[in-house]
């Protein structure tokens, strides 16, 4: 009998001992569960985006809780912790998938926005360029009462007695480009002319050989073709009388004829 | 359609004083649905909840097979739980891509204007 006692005894105690070692863990399950649950019913957010789970949370809670007031029933104290807390972390992973959705649905429209100011910034950047390329281009160019826009290159942009282009005719030439760009329904005719010196035919030939050297390069630079005439004029129409090398030098050129907006062009000479 | 999981964790719970549980039928049905239904949006085993969802669903299986159907209901239940925060866990973590890659597209147009100004 009094052998028996200290066993029995120890046994009592092993068992309470390992009653109170799960006691334990699920005090510590229903401890998180319920941290997790206060989290997410206290948050406006998670309770407007998932009730539902929210609740479940609750109702899981309660139950492990009412488990936990009776003896042997840690197992299903810390399953239905489990529960409450994989509820709660839905219930929050649900809100912030919402949340998500409403900032984005913010931010697409932001995004509209800016897209619509970009494109009129853009738009009036081009205009302004636009603008500020027709000032230049007119600038260059004098108006003439018969044939409209007139562009002169004069006799410095080539060589003497050659048809090609100088390099320093580059900037004028892209500018022309740019413009004809900026105003798709303009055409312009090119027109060639020599001073009075040599041989007719040679500067007929000369004069139709360097306004053909223009329109060249505004080809080879992108401008349609069809939107360019060419005319040799030779020795015809002096803007200054022959007598002079001045005057000579001012003959020698190259005009260049912008038809208006809707691309009609001021008749030829 | 929500309601049902917890109807049918009411009723088995109802029948848990009973010395032996039914077949959880129902429920394995429901996590097996979890599961699918996570997998669809795109989780992996790279979700942890995933993994932990698949291994209790296959015990809870082994559980059916030899008829321990209390440990089986247990796994299953929790096993369809964290499929689903599986699949929310995925669905926010794709929400949050999407809006990261639509906050970087909206801070260059706000680059753009400013250089245009």
């Amino acid at each position: 009998m009094s052998s028996i006692k200290p066993l029995a005894l120890l046994a009592i105690a092993g068992v309470l001992g390992l009653q109170g070692c799960a006691s334990e863990r699920s005090e510590a399950a229903l401890d998180q569960a319920s941290t997790a649950f206060q989290s997410v019913k206290d948050d406006s957010n998670v309770l407007r985006s998932a009730p539902r789970d929210v609740i479940r949370a609750g109702e899981s809670l309660a139950k492990a809780e009412r488990l936990a007031t009776y003896w042997g029933t840690g197992a299903d104290v810390r399953h239905y912790a489990y529960l409450s807390q994989r509820y709660s972390e839905i219930a929050r992973e649900h809100s912030n998938l919402v949340l998500n959705q409403e900032r984005q649905t913010k931010l697409e429209l932001e995004r509209q926005r800016l897209q619509l100011a970009l494109r009129e910034a853009k738009l009036s950047s081009v205009q302004q360029q636009g603008k500020w390329l027709e000032e230049q281009i007119v600038s260059l160019a004098t108006t003439d009462s018969d044939r409209g826009l007139v562009m002169t290159l004069g006799d410095v942009l080539f060589d003497t007695g050659e048809a090609e282009l100088k390099n320093s005719a580059s900037r004028t030439v892209l500018k022309l480009v740019q413009f004809l760009q900026l105003n798709p329904r303009r055409v312009v005719r090119i027109e060639g002319y020599t001073d009075s010196t040599g041989n007719p035919d040679d500067n007929l030939k000369l004069s139709r050989d360097r306004a053909q050297s223009v329109a060249d390069m505004l080809v080879d630079l992108g401008v349609d073709e069809k939107r360019i005439q060419v005319i040799g004029y030779g020795d015809q129409d002096p803007v200054e009388v022959n007598a002079s090398e001045r005057g000579r030098a001012q003959n020698r050129r190259v005009e260049i004829v912008f038809s208006d907006e809707k691309g009609r062009l001021g008749a030829e000479r | 359609m929500r309601t049902q999981p917890l109807f049918v964790v009411l009723a088995l719970l109802a029948l848990a004083g009973c010395a032996s549980d039914p077949a959880p039928h129902e429920q394995m049905r429901l996590t097996e649905q979890a599961l699918e239904q996570a997998k669809a949006v795109g989780a992996t085993d790279d979700v942890a909840e995933l993994k932990l969802a698949e291994d209790k669903l296959a015990r809870a299986r082994s559980n059916m097979a030899s008829e321990s159907f209390r440990d089986a209901r247990l796994r299953a239940e929790q096993a369809e739980l964290d499929a689903r925060l599986a699949e929310a866990k995925v669905l926010t973590l794709k929400s949050q891509e999407q809006l990261t890659l639509l906050q970087s597209r909206v801070d260059r147009l706000r680059k753009q204007l400013g250089e245009q100004r």
